[in-house]
């Protein structure tokens, strides 16, 4: 639940009508002058259709330069950031050579693997050396490689599950997953908050679609209830099969899901649960197993496990784990495993290393070192700026932490504004996120130190006391007026 | 004062914007300062005004509620090219809350305009004929009817 003061919610209304009023002035007068120049289409349709580029055009293009700025080096805790300026009111943007070190709270390495590792890194660069960056071929053809295989073990085994499949890219682990799971006739409910890779795989598999309400099982429940006891659309015969799909960190949110539940929800009427922990997969649970060590919950319960390694990993590609039989089935009908380019040697190289730190199995502390610092860095930062009076998402222990903005004008200002003091955050606004809800979300990682955290906490502290946007009140000052008022009794 | 903003379970990111709280108090203030606006830069008398309020009114929004097409961005694919935004809110369920509200509004602007300019022709015609247009527009009979082909697809 997110509370909004209500004048903000009018204010913000108010501001995105005026921006909707004037985008469409502009392109009334666009429209009046390209009557006039000769359009050299020569009878091939236009590219856009009527007014589908105007939030692109209107909206997006006034803020562009907060958004796809280039890095000039990895994304450590620290990064180099390449300076843009643009002269046309950001229709292109150029490139110049200068370079700006910032602190990055934007990157999604929750236990900093992104960065040269001592481990990871002398083990990647052998690999880099015997097989080469690409296997050129797809998994069937001559793309397997003996690391694949170690690496489907490795994570079958990290997971619990009886087996493993890997592909090259997270996206499509889940686009092109679904529709060879699930088609026509089958029932899709998913979460109203889940990942784009989840609603075009869902589209794309012929399914009928149900959304529930965000985290509800109640209402998970409810539509369960409702579709099984009607049916198929038309014909009202029994669904072939019902998939529920939720994630483990909702990544707009930061707050986990409450599986328990769900769990239960789905073995009391029978329907399979595919779980998505692409961002809480090795960086929530005492020993990094994701959401469900974190919330208790058996493995063996879960049906399919998805995730990514692009987060804690710091590698690429996407994973699926669950039975046997299950895994058997994806290896000869998922076209991203058939006909798609496997996974890049190196690549998987990072992640079996990775997992061993992780697990420990290079004989030093330091993946259990690094899981409490992601735990104690979101902790301590999330309480710090609850403190400080601004209005932020998620549970405790999830390193994800969206700030709430509202404002669309606000969106920019905070970019900028903590660009201007070297640090580099990110902010999401619609469409990604509903209209009134725009935010500046914060990653942090195992690589930040507490006082590169106290000095973001000051530059942000301060950007929100300049932006506005501390819609709580602070809290130490009344708890020291209280502290002043009984010494004075 | 803080509301809760519960989510909605609508998918079409064009439309679900309108459920969240604070969007009929936002309409209706438009409404208001725009006639203190329109008081304030001709200098006419208050029934003109709600007239000149009421007109526009009915042209904004027959323009954006039921004649564009569409979403104002791309993600979608296009699933909701052929529906106004009328027929895209609330998933085309009709006689919801949101929608008996934006029926309502032009009959009571319409009300207003026509009680301070006490019945007067010409006013009276141009204020009956918009409201006549807006409230048959958003019959539920209405829904994804063209009539003789006007803003149809080709």
């Amino acid at each position: 639940m997110i509370a909004i003061p209500y004048v903000t919610a009018l204010t913000t209304y108010f501001s995105y009508g005026l921006l909707f009023v004037f985008g469409h002035i502009r392109d009334l007068f666009r429209k009046i002058t390209g009557c006039f120049s000769s359009n050299n289409l020569q009878g091939y349709a236009p590219i856009c259709l009527g007014h589908e580029d105007f939030y692109q055009r209107r909206l997006y293009k006034r803020i562009r330069d907060c958004f796809e700025r280039p890095i000039a080096s990895a994304p450590d805790a620290w990064f180099d950031l390449v300076e843009r300026f643009s002269n046309d009111n950001n229709k292109t943007l150029k490139r110049t050579t200068r370079i700006r070190r910032c602190l990055n709270l934007g990157s999604y390495s929750y236990l900093g693997f992104a960065a040269p590792d001592e481990y990871c890194t002398p083990r990647v660069i052998d690999s880099l050396n015997k097989y080469s960056p690409s296997t050129c071929s797809s998994r069937v053809d001559g793309g397997t490689t003996v690391l694949h295989k170690e690496l489907e073990k490795h994570v079958a085994n990290f997971l619990g599950k009886q087996d493993a499949i890997v592909l090259g890219m997270g996206y499509v682990a889940n686009s092109a997953i679904l529709p060879v799971l699930i088609g026509k006739g089958g029932l899709i409910i998913s979460d109203s908050l889940n990942h784009c890779s989840i609603v075009n795989g869902a589209r794309g598999s012929g399914a009928t679609i149900r959304v529930f309400q965000h985290n509800t099982p109640s209402h998970l429940e409810e539509v369960l209830r409702e579709q099984i006891s009607e049916g198929q659309p038309r014909t009202h015969r029994p669904w072939k099969k019902i998939i529920v799909i939720v994630e483990g960190i909702y990544s707009m949110e930061g707050d986990f899901c409450k599986l328990p539940e769900i769990v239960a929800i789905c073995k009391k009427y029978k329907a399979y649960i595919y779980l998505d922990e692409a961002h809480s997969i090795g960086a929530i649970g005492k020993t990094g197993r994701g959401v469900c060590e974190l919330l208790g919950v058996d493995p063996a319960d879960v049906d399919i496990m998805m995730g990514t390694f692009t987060k804690s990993f710091g590698s690429c590609g996407g994973y699926i784990a669950g039975s046997k039989e299950l895994i058997q089935y994806l290896k000869y009908t998922c076209p991203a495993h058939l006909y798609a380019t496997s996974m890049s040697p190196p690549a998987a190289e990072q992640i079996i290393s990775a997992i061993k730190v992780i697990l420990g199995e290079d004989r030093t502390s330091r993946g259990a070192q690094k899981l409490a610092r992601v735990r104690e860095n979101s902790n301590f930062f999330r309480s710090e700026l609850q403190k400080i009076g601004f209005e932020v998402l998620g549970d405790n222990d999830s390193p994800v932490m969206p700030i709430m903005l509202y404002n669309p004008a606000k969106i920019p200002a905070f970019s900028r504004e903590c660009l201007k003091q070297n640090v580099a955050v990110v902010v999401v606004s619609f469409p990604a996120t509903p209209l009134l809800l725009a935010r500046a979300r914060i990653c942090l990682s195992a690589s930040h130190t507490k006082e590169e955290l106290l000095k973001a906490l000051e530059i942000i502290s301060q950007v929100g006391d300049l932006l506005g946007i501390k819609y709580f009140g602070a809290e130490p000052k009344k708890h020291q007026q209280e502290e002043k008022m009984m010494k004075l009794e | 004062m803080y509301v809760k903003a519960v989510r909605p379970t609508d998918l079409n990111r064009n439309t679900e914007w309108f459920t969240y709280p604070g969007v009929w108090t936002t309409y209706i203030l438009i409404l208001f300062f725009s006639w203190l606006i329109v008081l304030s830069v001709l200098n006419c008398s208050p029934g003109l005004a709600w007239t000149i309020v009421h007109l526009s009114h009915f042209l904004v929004t027959y323009h954006f509620f039921h004649w564009k097409k569409g979403t104002p961005f791309a993600d979608d694919q296009g699933i909701y090219n052929r529906l106004t935004w009328w027929e895209q809110i609330d998933s085309g369920k009709q006689l919801t809350r949101n929608r008996k509200f934006l029926t309502v509004v032009p009959v009571v602007l319409y009300l207003i305009a026509s009680h301070t300019t006490d019945y007067q022709h010409p006013m009276l015609f141009f204020n009956t004929l918009a409201v006549f247009v807006l409230v048959v527009a958003k019959f539920p009979h209405m829904h994804k009817v063209r009539i003789f082909g006007i803003n149809a697809d080709q």
